[in-house]
């Protein structure tokens, strides 16, 4: 029952129509995990529940075996880092300052130390973006944007990390680069919990699924075994159909 | 993809840059204005000069100085706390709470209440009234979210305003003349005591608001993003909203609305400083009240003997800088 993450029983209303009902899963460091669903099936609720910034109104999130709602603020932010969708700047951070707000959970002093420095250095290098540290992140393209928000998320440093719909806006390329950073990322033993729409991605670098639908949790199976009972894409849209990459690897195609 | 140069001045530097501006101001102002005033004079004590500086010209200047720098570090806190480059201090409806609390008792005719002058209670009886309102419209199931107080302190702003309209035109003779005067906004002479107090709230809040930059600094990108950097929303929100509201009624009570400073200023020490808001915050308190206390300068002299007020130089003077630098900068 020792488990990173475990979500017990987990339900929520929003002005009195259910949103999430009676959700259980449980996850270790090293799993990359896709949550998929139709628009408004809850996998924004669920993500958000997990990070701790609404509050389930029945059931509990274990993090570490401790309530997650025992946590304060900070503890609980230096082990989970959250990528909220559309986070937009007006006001012009630099690059360099917005990585450095990962670091807001570690810092005390007025200004950064060195060592939160050394930190957000290593994001940026490993997302890509340190050759634009000092430029405005609103004048960054949609990607590169994203870049930096992931760096923000890494340099914070956290085991348990969710992405809402980190491959929005990026090119194809950018899209599976961003995708083998995660999966590197629990390779390297943090548990990633992301949500998208796009399967083949998905089916290419996570280690296992979860398909949300009406606010149920109705499938949970490892990747690789996707193809073995193909039955769930019906749940995503009846024009899915499963095949296979010459590899052998399972890829979903479109009627 | 070229990098650009990195900025050589320290960012400490420029606090210190901003504090050696404000003290230069503090000591050169009061030495301006209609009829010269000369140093041996004050300071043998000779009156009318010394009398002059000291009861108009000098306490005239600290009041520029903090009430500048009370809205500026306000226009800073609401923009961060609401995502909103053209947040001032009237945006959350405390500015239009303080200024209709004080014409009303312009309207009245009183003079003092409680011991206090009548137009300062009023203020701060304004401001906390829609304080509460606004507070309480925004709050849902516990949680203070920005868009809500946003939207609240929008429409109590409206209606503050529809009330003052009223006021100021059922109300005759020359109580219509005051109330005219004061909602120009204007730096006047006040009593030591009253600026000692507000000297004493703006350093308190100002300690509190720049403690939390980095908070401020999360708010700006996001509440969502914010809190899973683990920032405390809640509490930011209230402890935001509060201190720029209880500075923003202080410093209205005592000097009119002249809100104009809390947006100009903070976006000249973005376009020209930081955006990191431990920058921000406290270069805009300092350049702000330089800014007012000037603009208060240079309207006791260019019509001298008459004044203009502060307020209407600070619009004619911000107003047509503010559209350059958008021009600039959008």
């Amino acid at each position: 029952m020792n488990h990173r993450l475990a979500v017990r029983d987990v339900s929520y209303q929003y002005d009195g129509h259910s949103v999430l009902n009676g959700v259980n899963f449980s996850a270790d460091g090293g799993e990359f995990i896709v949550l998929m669903g139709l628009n408004g099936a809850g996998k924004s609720t669920l993500l958000d529940i997990v990070a701790g910034l609404r509050v389930s109104a029945g059931g509990e999130v274990l993090l570490n075996n401790r309530n997650l709602s025992s946590y304060s603020a900070k503890e609980r932010s230096r082990q989970i880092s959250h990528l909220p969708q559309g986070t937009r700047a007006d006001l012009p951070f630099t690059v360099r300052q917005v990585v450095l707000m990962g670091r807001y959970p570690y810092a005390d002093s007025w200004f950064e130390s060195d060592e939160d420095h050394a930190y957000a250095q290593d994001a940026m290098l490993r997302m890509d973006c340190l050759q634009f540290r000092d430029r405005l992140y609103a004048t960054l393209s949609g990607g590169e944007q994203q870049r930096v928000l992931l760096a923000a998320c890494i340099a914070q440093c956290p085991s348990l990390m969710l992405f809402d719909e980190p491959s929005t806006f990026l090119d194809v390329h950018q899209q599976l680069q961003c995708f083998s950073t995660l999966s590197e990322l629990a390779r390297e033993g943090a548990l990633c919990i992301a949500v998208t729409h796009d399967l083949n991605l998905a089916l290419a670098y996570c280690s296992r699924l979860l398909i949300l639908n009406q606010g149920r949790l109705v499938e949970d199976f490892a990747a690789h075994k996707a193809a073995e009972n193909p039955a769930w894409l019906s749940l995503l849209s009846p024009r899915l159909h499963m095949a296979q990459t010459p590899e052998g690897k399972p890829w979903v195609h479109y009627r | 993809m070229g990098t650009l140069p990195v900025t050589t001045v320290r960012p400490a530097g420029w606090i210190w840059a901003s504090a050696v501006v404000f003290a230069f101001a503090a000591f050169f102002l009061p030495w301006i204005g209609s009829g010269s005033i000369s140093l041996d004079r004050v300071l043998a004590k000779i009156p009318p000069d010394y009398p002059i500086f000291v009861q108009l010209r000098v306490s005239r200047t600290l009041l520029g100085l903090l009430a500048g720098g009370s809205f500026s570090l306000t226009g800073c806190l609401f923009q961060a706390m609401l995502r909103d480059s053209l947040a001032t201090p009237y945006t959350l409806g405390v500015s239009a709470g303080a200024a209709l609390g004080a014409v009303l008792t312009l309207a009245l005719d009183l003079n003092h209440l409680l011991g206090l002058p009548a137009v300062w209670v009023g203020s701060m009886a304004g401001a906390a009234v829609i304080l509460v309102i606004v507070a309480g419209a925004s709050a849902k199931q516990g949680k203070l979210s920005g868009v809500r107080l946003l939207l609240s302190g929008i429409a109590l702003n409206s209606i503050c305003t529809a009330f003052i309209l009223l006021i100021s035109s059922v109300v005759k003779d020359r109580r219509a003349f005051s109330i005219t005067q004061w909602l120009l906004g204007s730096v006047d002479a006040v009593s030591y005591r009253a600026l000692f107090v507000f000297a004493v709230l703006v350093v308190l809040v100002s300690i509190i608001v720049m403690t939390q930059g980095r908070g401020w600094n999360l708010l700006a990108m996001g509440e969502a993003w914010a809190g899973s950097r683990g920032a405390d929303l809640r509490r930011l929100t209230i402890v935001g909203y509060c201190c720029g509201s209880v500075i923003t009624a202080a410093a209205i009570a005592l000097t009119g609305p002249i809100g104009f400073v809390g947006l100009i200023v903070p976006h000249l020490v973005r376009s020209r400083i930081s955006t990191d808001n431990r920058i921000l915050m406290p270069c805009a308190l300092l350049l702000g009240g330089v800014l007012l206390a000037t603009c208060d300068t240079i309207g006791r002299i260019v019509l001298a003997p008459a004044e203009l007020p502060a307020g209407a130089v600070m619009a004619l003077i911000g107003g047509p800088y503010l559209v350059w630098l958008v021009r600039r900068r959008f």
